[in-house]
């Protein structure tokens, strides 16, 4: 009873969350320089076709107005219809959320699994040779900037060797069906889940590093130690579960960005997800789009944020809710 | 745990290589990149990069144009068979090719050029700005259309020819009319052209799949099936021509011209480097302070120093220009109306003459230099601001995204911005971009007499008569001083040898329909 009150209490808190982020965005927004008229119309245009874009999309309105009509229409959970594509906006970012959870989650979870793995493993002899040599790599991991990592992976592995393809989330030349289809995507999947988790990779070893070394400090575990228990025991029953806690942290609120976190990613590798949507409607000025990509961006971040005050509650029993 | 992970890795690569060589016989496949997604696949409502490619293979066009350009075509017919002008250049008569369907089957007529035409002057649509001398149109018959034009103009059929590779494809009136405008209804995705491929799917944020149109009237295209894939990076791009994926990398895509003398002894690729019928230059805001004067703006055109320009910034590549016009339309081109030669000391000279003496910092006056992000604009702004900055002008670099750029162009908040002027597919050109109010003067620049020759030339059906309208035109323009012309721009692509017919080739030109056409490719034999 007391969970499902603190539940419904968090999603309560979500509405002024959300209503403030899209009013900041909204402003942020406008007071962006660029048209959409002209890059509806463009450089050709007729003044008078710009002049209607601009009242049929209500943009000849004073700034309160267009606001107040946009709050109106999230309210009705509408969230408008595409500048360039004339489509409404929902269908759009939901017809690319399939490929980019698939690209983020599947990086997500190898950067959380082996950054973890591997922060604590070296984190059992702190100044050993291996902890230097991981530390320094996860270290570089972390500073690459994703796109040029990117480029690189597709020189080595594409344009090399020839083992892997560029860019999209398929074959073009030979589509296949079924099982084919699958390992198809799979394949394309492997460089930009490589690069991004990559990146992610040295968050996850350094955090997960610092705070097993930490754990492994305490009393409790030089007792687990003096009882004589083998070290891979104390690693997995005894250290990492409390060491987990600012992993889990950390990987809730990348939880929280799992719709926008590839952008740069998914630009490179032509992956055909919400990144990508987002950069074009960026380019061309399509608010719409990007007012539609922040609300969802704002209620995931919400929502990851709830999910991992839970868990909290549930690995470390000091918390009460 | 590290051996399975290998392990998995090398057995789906190795099953999914197996697989992606199972291409089925015969078939001819070409993946063309693009750089930006498609906004829809209606091209005739609204301006939209992404949505050139497919939309010019889908649909057909009255007139058109493409690279034969730089061989003097300025406009030849796509569903048009003949035009013919009337002798006071008031009336255009086209006739139809009559065996062109629609991809459903239905037959084409004059009736769809006419709703076609309607319907984009009716809604204002961006192909508007072409039709708008178009007094009526009449279809006497199936297969003849007459235009009748407000004022003569010669230029009528040429500048719409360019205009319609881009927004100006014919629709079917017995499946668009009562949608109510082009962006609307079921067809805006799913378009029924008439044009040598047939859409097959879009899937979004990756491709836009063709097929080649067994019933298009000039023959089924060698191309079986025509896949454009929306390619953002410029880098990936490269790597998937050079993994073979594309046999062809639009000048778009062009890589450094730094890597060009190495292209060249590649026995494994084609390299193209033509030419345009556009300039690059720059634009002076005349309707500001300093730029009004003229002495300033002759001042400038010393100071620039196009050789230096083309080696820091083109290799040497980029020819520079210094007539008001491009080689490739050097037919109307003044000898005698020559933008100076490089003098800083000249320059120099006439700012102090101007009364911009170097002050004790060593500047003379500030100002903005800017630029649009296409192929080259970059580079020239780059040099131009240090060029300006050693005779004395604290010039500062402002970059902006293209978006950006247009919106300060069209409100004149600007002092000097790289350009791209075209001087074809007709002279005429030269009124949208000088002309008092045209639509890419944002010099400010108004000149009654150089109006009245425009108007004039446009009328003018004989061509050592209009030649020398628009080379006094051409005087003006060295003598006023709005715009700087620097440089032909250059356009290098890249191509697997053995394939012919692309737009860029000889062998693609006059029948590539629009510069965006792919039809007429053939693979290696």
């Amino acid at each position: 009873m007391r969970l499902q009150r603190y539940i419904l209490s968090r999603i309560l808190q979500l509405i002024p969350v959300i209503l403030t982020v899209i009013v900041i965005n909204f402003l942020l927004i406008h007071l962006a320089p660029g048209d959409v008229a002209i890059t509806l119309a463009g450089e050709d245009a007729d003044p008078a076709y710009m002049e209607e874009i601009r009242r049929v999309y209500g943009l000849d309105k004073p700034f309160y107005e267009q606001l107040f009509r946009y709050l109106g229409q999230i309210v009705q959970g509408d969230l408008g219809i595409s500048y360039r594509s004339r489509e409404p906006v929902l269908v759009e970012i939901l017809r690319r959320v399939p490929a980019t959870l698939m690209l983020v989650g599947t990086s997500l979870f190898i950067a959380l699994f082996i950054g973890t793995w591997a922060g604590a493993m070296v984190a059992r002899r702190p100044g050993s040779l291996l902890d230097s040599a991981v530390s320094t790599l996860a270290v570089a991991a972390y500073s690459i900037p994703v796109f040029w990592l990117g480029l690189m992976l597709v020189l080595f592995f594409g344009v090399y060797l020839k083992w892997l393809p560029i860019s999209g989330m398929y074959s073009l030349v030979a589509p296949k069906e079924g099982l084919g289809r699958a390992f198809d995507v799979l394949n394309h999947l492997i460089l930009p889940a490589l690069a991004l988790s990559t990146v992610w990779i040295g968050q996850y070893v350094r955090l997960s590093r610092t705070s097993v070394a930490a754990v492994y400090n305490e009393q409790y575990i030089t007792t687990v130690r003096a009882i004589g228990f083998p070290s891979r025991t104390i690693l997995l029953h005894h250290a990492l579960r409390n060491a987990l806690l600012p992993v889990v942290t950390v990987f809730g609120l990348q939880m929280g960005l799992v719709l926008t976190g590839a952008v740069l990613t998914e630009t490179v590798f032509s992956w055909p997800g919400l990144g990508r949507l987002i950069y074009d409607a960026i380019l061309a000025r399509d608010m719409p789009i990007i007012m539609g990509a922040y609300v969802a961006m704002s209620i995931c971040v919400a929502l990851a944020s709830l999910i991992t005050d839970l868990l909290y509650a549930v690995l470390d029993p000091r918390v009460e809710l | 745990m590290k051996v399975v992970v290998g392990a998995l890795c090398a057995l789906i690569t190795m099953v999914s290589i197996s697989m992606g060589s199972v291409v089925r016989a015969q078939e001819v496949t070409l993946i063309i990149p693009q750089l930006s997604e498609p906004k829809t696949l209606s091209p005739s409502f609204a301006a939209d990069t992404g949505g050139y490619h497919p939309g010019s293979n889908i649909y057909s066009h009255l007139v058109v144009m493409d690279w034969g350009i730089l061989e003097g075509t300025s406009a030849y017919g796509d569903l048009a068979k003949s035009w013919e002008y009337s002798p006071d250049a008031k009336r255009v008569t086209f006739k139809l090719h009559e065996n062109v369907k629609w991809h459903d089957g239905e037959p084409l007529t004059s009736a769809d050029v006419k709703f076609t035409f309607d319907t984009i002057i009716a809604n204002k649509y961006t192909f508007s700005s072409y039709l708008s001398n178009v007094e009526k149109i009449t279809t006497p018959d199936d297969y003849t259309v007459v235009i009748d034009l407000k004022v003569p103009d010669v230029a009528f059929v040429p500048m719409q020819a360019q205009a319609a590779g881009w927004t100006g494809k014919i629709y079917p009136k017995h499946l668009w009319e009562g949608q109510g405008g082009f962006d609307k209804g079921p067809y805006v995705n799913n378009p029924i052209g008439s044009g040598p491929f047939k859409f097959k799917e879009w899937v979004r944020g990756s491709h836009v799949e063709l097929v080649a149109n067994p019933d298009y009237f000039r023959g089924k295209p060698a191309v079986d099936r025509l896949i454009f894939k929306v390619v953002s990076d410029k880098n990936v791009a490269r790597a998937e021509f050079e993994a073979g994926t594309f046999p062809y990398l639009p000048y778009d895509y062009s890589p450094p011209l730094a890597e060009f003398a190495a292209f060249q002894k590649d026995p494994n690729l084609e390299v193209i480097l033509n030419g345009s019928h556009y300039g690059r230059d720059i634009q002076l805001n005349t309707a500001r302070e300093p730029l009004n004067k003229l002495k300033v703006r002759q001042a400038i055109a010393f100071a620039v120093d196009r050789d230096a320009m083309s080696s820091l910034a083109f290799f040497g590549l980029w020819k520079p220009a210094q007539y008001a016009i491009v080689d490739t339309q050097k037919k109307w081109r003044n000898d005698a109306a020559k933008f100076p030669d490089h003098d800083k000391a000249k320059a120099e000279a006439l700012l102090d003459e101007a009364g911009y003496p170097r002050k004790d910092d060593g500047w003379r006056f500030e100002l903005s230099v800017t630029n649009p992000t296409f192929s080259g604009s970059v580079g020239i702004a780059e040099v131009l601001v240090q060029q300006l900055r050693a005779v004395g002008i604290k010039a500062n670099w402002d970059k902006y995204d293209n978006s950006t750029w247009y919106s300060k162009m069209g409100e004149r908040d600007f002092d000097i911005s790289v350009y791209f002027t075209r001087y074809a597919p007709d002279p005429d050109a030269y009124s949208e971009h000088f002309g008092t109010g045209g639509g890419r003067n944002f010099m400010g620049y108004s000149n009654p007499e150089f109006d009245k020759l425009a108007v004039a030339a446009r009328a003018e059906t004989v061509f050592e008569e209009r030649k020398k309208y628009y080379q006094e035109m051409q005087a003006m323009l060295v003598r006023d001083l709005p715009y700087i012309n620097l440089f032909n721009v250059l356009q290098p692509s890249l191509l697997r040898p053995g394939w012919t017919g692309f737009n860029v080739q000889p062998s693609g030109f006059n029948k590539s329909i629009t510069w965006f056409g792919y039809s007429s490719v053939k693979p290696p034999q």
